[in-house]
């Protein structure tokens, strides 16, 4: 009988949990689909395109399918979060093809080839996983000036003129540095556990070293991949602290960025429909990324704690 | 399926590597002889449709000349130049504050605009600075040279709604205790007496410095801009103080503390609150949030008994200052731009488009401007004139770290007046004594000439 | 055939580009920094050598740098030992077989995947002391709820101002207990399925209580990983910035200052970029420290099965 109580008692506490992270993202998405109206008169409601308006008569309500469409049409279009949405498809996309690939080569090589100062170069690359970003934020910032004004002293005789910052490839190589310390570190524990003999093999049939890498330890490694790539993604695509220091132009900034500064400016205009179908833009392709592939995250996080 | 998904990421490869090659551009030399001005502007009450309009004519007149103004707006617009000024890439034309500007003068980092200063205004023979109201150009000079021109005028006033003063039979408060018994009989009508723009405690400090002016004269601000030992301690700083705790304790809407400029300001166009201290973009800035019947006007901040000060003066300055960073790329056009941006020609525009008032002299007929302007017209109609204090410009640091957290304790009633003002003398003593600071001599108002005793 | 030299190549080729872009954009910035930190610099001027300065002003500075570091601390006992206890709880009872423990396990990591820009805007909405608000709602509720029945308890000032900068610190534990108990879970709970099923058995025929189970045989046996997640904290809450900085509306005060915001603050709004540099290499120590400290900690017992 206590038990059962107990076990009840478990039972709500989970559930109240469940409702507390459930609840604000329903509530994010309910109010993105009602107009700023509505959300005034009523922040709790349910949306009028499910129960009908009550002010369908009033033309100068906006009718719920017209609401919905204004909210998102305004955030993608006027305040521009179909670019930001485009700058972080870039930025998130192509750093993480570099990161992989970069981190996979070097990994591969640090897993496998006991050559001298192996170790050393190994510690090297995880003791910058002790350095914060914030460390090396203020002089990566004045180096960026520097390597600007260099390049573009090099490049003028062309009429070319070089700024890294305010730009999608200076942030794309600065992530691609920073991830380097945590994914060669999963990718060198990845590779350790593939057999030697498998190299040895493919070089007695005649594969080159970049073969036996390409055809044979690529495809084998891809769980460690997929984990590093999940991983990456929810970091590179929510960052915001970078994004904010090296991008000052509407036009370059990623989705944490433009969504921090819409905010301040619906803040101006109290377009609190816009705010919403922009948390949902934002919040969106990780919740979905997560949800189709939340079984490798969690694998990877279990295959992570395994190794401790 | 294996060839097809790798030509596939080979045809996919531009759209990936094109975009992120970004860093790379033409420059401008070889794009073409265009130049093009960048203009960065404030995007707040004001907005800046006027201004894109200015800048469109511009560019139209002086298209021959290859020359195109591209002016963008932004309410954090200053969050985004800072970066760019210290990495020696800024735009051409500054409309904004909130950088350290002395910083940047020390460093050689501004425009001076004298030289343009002294040669003739845009469409008249006069110069420039003759047509400025004094006290407007004063703000960031140094060695005589002027850093900033400001496109208006700032005043700092009590906004109410003469709709409501009517029904309730309210009048505009003469002195400072008449205000407090304005207050009172606002809260027993049921409405909150003072909205405040709480998120922001600096809004209260203009009211503070008007205060400061009425108990003390214009020797106390005098001794304040000074930075004068003992100026922030003196019992007349300290009674007004004190006057701004009682206001905010016993008259502030319950809440405000925690609002924004625009939660306080839509409490008070809603009529939930009945006045609000705040500048001349008061009316700009909530036009799409106020009641068609709103009748939005202001008083100057009431006389205080036994003060000292000249009520008829107001806290202003010039505003909406422009600057011009050495590092721009045209920094002539772009003073140029400056010139037709301030100037007689669109001075009566630019008040009935965005309601401010011009910083040059007899430019706004009061025909021009709205009710609402036209009140402040009125209030500033008998003063001789305007002050200000230039400490928070002046100290950033001491600014953010020392004056807001000060003015927030003091208006939730957590400290004293003395110990606020104590607080505050601190630390401008320890900015006086820091010598990494750049403090430069202060030219004092001279009391007799704005009507006061010595 | 392969040669020692051709491999050698390979093996060159393969490390460059990360021993390029880890060198020049990681190791020598942060060699740097050090020496930002011990130069008074604007950022626009000539730097000028002023050695250990910059750290003895910061320590002098307590209305900014100390206050701000107590506020990471903070945040890391409160909020770290909350999260801490809250995952360990979920972990074990989903641990013993609740029924539908997958949902739940996916669910409450939904908080983790979101930008941290969203979530302190969400936050904001649910603190908002107009009719936004839930939570001043559900308090106003409460507090009526009580006044009916007598009770004159709590005598606090509603709405309340959680997003106040004076209050925004405590404010965010919730906000932070919220995004980060799912992750640590799933983190636990990963750990806790490698315990053999033997082990339970045998304490149940011993007839030990569910919670002595607990204590003896489950926390014992992920002890590395709970290290681990409690290193992770400690860097996270020292790190701490996005939420602070978009709450704070890029402005923070003294009240509300963690120690990235004042370095962001300091360089690139006061230009004052040694100050700046200073709280970064503290930052570094700091970090360094707690991981090894932590680390140390945990080597005492590492237990074996």
């Amino acid at each position: 009988m206590l038990h059962r109580l107990g076990r009840a008692a478990l039972y709500a506490i989970l559930a109240v949990w469940l409702i507390a992270v459930v609840f604000p993202l329903l509530w994010v998405f309910m109010n993105s689909i009602r107009s700023s109206q509505e959300i005034f008169e009523n922040p709790f409601g349910i949306p009028w395109l499910i129960v009908g308006s009550p002010h369908a008569d009033n033309a100068g309500i906006p009718a719920p399918w017209a609401a919905a469409k204004q909210n998102f049409v305004a955030a993608w279009v006027k305040s521009n979060f179909s670019s930001f949405f485009y700058n972080s498809v870039i930025v998130t996309g192509v750093s993480l093809a570099g990161i992989l690939a970069i981190s996979a080569m070097a990994a591969y090589v640090i897993a496998k080839f006991p050559f001298r100062g192996n170790k050393a170069v190994f510690l090297y690359f995880i003791s910058g996983m002790m350095i914060p970003a914030q460390l090396v934020l203020v002089p990566l910032f004045f180096q960026f000036t520097e390597m600007s004004r260099f390049l573009t002293r090099l490049l003028s005789p062309l009429g070319l003129e070089v700024q890294l910052h305010d730009s999608l490839s200076g942030l794309i190589i600065l992530y691609i540095a920073l991830s380097l310390p945590f994914t060669i570190l999963v990718l060198t524990g990845f590779f350790k556990s593939l057999p030697g003999a498998l190299r040895e093999a493919g070089i007695i049939d005649g594969c080159t070293e970049y073969g036996v890498f390409r055809h044979i330890m690529l495809p084998l490694s891809k769980p460690g991949l997929v984990t590093a790539a999940i991983f990456n993604f929810l970091g590179l695509w929510n960052e915001y602290l970078f994004a904010l220091v090296f991008v000052n132009a509407s036009a370059k900034k990623t989705l944490p960025l433009g969504l921090a500064s819409v905010s301040i400016q619906a803040q101006y205009k109290t377009d609190f429909g816009l705010m919403f179908a922009g948390l949902v833009i934002v919040m969106v392709p990780t919740l979905l990324v997560y949800i189709l592939l939340q079984r490798q995250l969690t694998r990877g996080i279990t295959l992570g704690a395994l190794k401790g | 399926m294996q060839n097809a998904l790798k030509i596939l990421c080979a045809a996919l490869l531009p759209v990936y590597i094109l975009p992120g090659c970004d860093a790379v551009h033409y420059t401008p030399a070889r794009s073409g002889s265009e130049k093009i001005i960048e203009v960065a502007v404030f995007e707040g009450g004001y907005g800046i449709d006027w201004h894109q309009k200015i800048a469109a004519r511009y560019s139209d007149m002086h298209a021959a000349d290859g020359i195109r103004i591209n002016l963008w707006g932004d309410p954090r617009a200053v969050e985004k130049i800072k970066p760019r000024l210290l990495r020696g890439d800024p735009p051409d034309v500054l409309d904004l504050f909130g950088f350290p500007v002395w910083v940047l003068i020390g460093a050689g980092k501004l425009s001076s605009f004298t030289g343009a200063l002294e040669r003739p205004a845009y469409g008249t023979n006069v110069p420039w600075r003759d047509l400025f109201i004094k006290g407007t150009l004063d703000t960031f000079t140094s060695d005589g040279q002027v850093y900033a021109i400001p496109s208006a005028l700032s005043a700092w006033a009590c906004w109410y709604d003469t709709r409501m003063f009517r029904k309730h039979g309210w009048s505009v408060p003469k002195t400072w205790s008449e205000f407090d018994d304005l207050c009172k009989r606002i809260r027993a009508a049921g409405i909150a007496p003072v909205a405040f723009q709480g998120k922001y405690p600096s809004y209260a400090w203009n009211t503070f410095v008007a205060l400061v002016q009425r108990c003390g004269g214009l020797a106390a601000i005098n001794r304040l801009n000074a930075m004068e030992p003992g100026a922030f301690t003196g019992p007349d700083v300290v009674r007004a103080a004190r006057l701004l705790q009682e206001m905010a304790l016993k008259h502030f809407q319950k809440g405000a503390m925690a609002m924004t400029h625009t939660e306080s300001q839509l409490q008070f166009v809603n009529g939930q609150a009945a006045l609000i201290w705040c500048g001349l973009w008061l009316e700009n800035e909530m036009k799409n949030s106020t009641p068609p019947d709103f009748e939005m006007r202001c008083f100057n901040l009431p006389a205080v008994e036994g003060g000292k000060g000249n009520p008829d003066l107001f806290c202003g300055e010039g505003a909406e200052l422009i600057f011009v960073p050495s590092d721009a790329r045209h920094p002539e056009e772009a003073i140029d731009f400056c010139r037709y941006l301030v100037s007689l020609e669109n001075a009566p525009d630019m008040a009935k488009s965005i309601g401010v008032i011009s910083p040059l002299k007899g430019a706004m007929p009061p025909a021009a401007v709205s009710p609402t302007l036209q009140s402040v017209l009125e209030m500033m109609k008998d003063g001789p004139g305007i002050f200000t204090c230039r400490l928070p410009t002046l100290l950033m640091e001491w600014n953010n770290q020392i004056l807001n957290p000060a003015l927030a304790a003091l208006l939730r009633g957590e400290t004293t007046p003395d110990v606020f003002c104590r607080r505050m003398e601190d630390g401008v003593a320890a900015a006086r004594a820091n010598p990494d600071i750049v403090i430069p001599p202060y030219v004092p108002y001279d009391p007799a000439a704005f009507g006061e005793e010595p | 055939m392969k040669t020692r030299g051709e491999q050698r190549v390979f093996i060159f080729t393969f490390l460059a580009p990360a021993l390029f872009l880890f060198t020049i954009f990681v190791a020598v910035p942060s060699v740097r920094a050090l020496g930002y930190s011990l130069r008074q610099w604007d950022g626009l001027s000539t730097p000028k050598w002023v050695g250990l300065k910059n750290f003895i002003t910061l320590f002098k500075d307590s209305d900014l740098f100390l206050v701000a570091f107590q506020h990471n601390l903070f945040l890391m006992f409160v909020g770290g030992l909350l999260t801490l206890a809250l995952s360990l709880f979920f972990a074990a009872i989903l641990h013993r077989r609740v029924r539908g423990a997958s949902l739940f396990r996916v669910a409450f990591f939904f908080p983790n995947v979101i930008s941290s820009v969203a979530i302190a805007l969400l936050w904001v909405l649910l603190y908002s002391t107009t009719s936004f608000g839930v939570i001043n709602s559900l308090l106003l509720h409460a507090q009526q709820i009580l006044a009916q029945m007598g009770v004159t308890w709590p005598r606090i000032d509603l709405p309340f101002p959680f997003v106040d900068s004076k209050y925004v610190i405590y404010s965010i534990i919730p906000m932070m207990v919220w995004t980060a108990t799912g992750f640590y879970m799933v983190l636990f709970l990963a750990a806790m399925e490698n315990i053999p099923e033997t082990f339970y058995e045998a304490a149940k025929l011993d007839g030990a209580s569910e919670f002595a189970q607990f204590r003896h045989i489950t926390f014992p046996l992920i002890r590395e990983v709970f290290t681990v997640g409690v290193v992770f904290l400690v860097i996270g809450s020292l790190k701490f910035f996005d939420a602070i900085w978009v709450m704070e509306n890029q402005q923070p005060t003294s009240d509300s200052h963690v120690l990235a915001t004042v370095l962001y603050q300091k360089v690139f709004t006061e230009y004052n970029v040694g100050y700046g540099s200073a709280v970064a290499v503290l930052l570094f120590i700091l970090v360094f420290f707690a991981t090894l400290v932590t680390l140390r900690l945990s080597r005492k017992e590492a237990l074996e099965y």
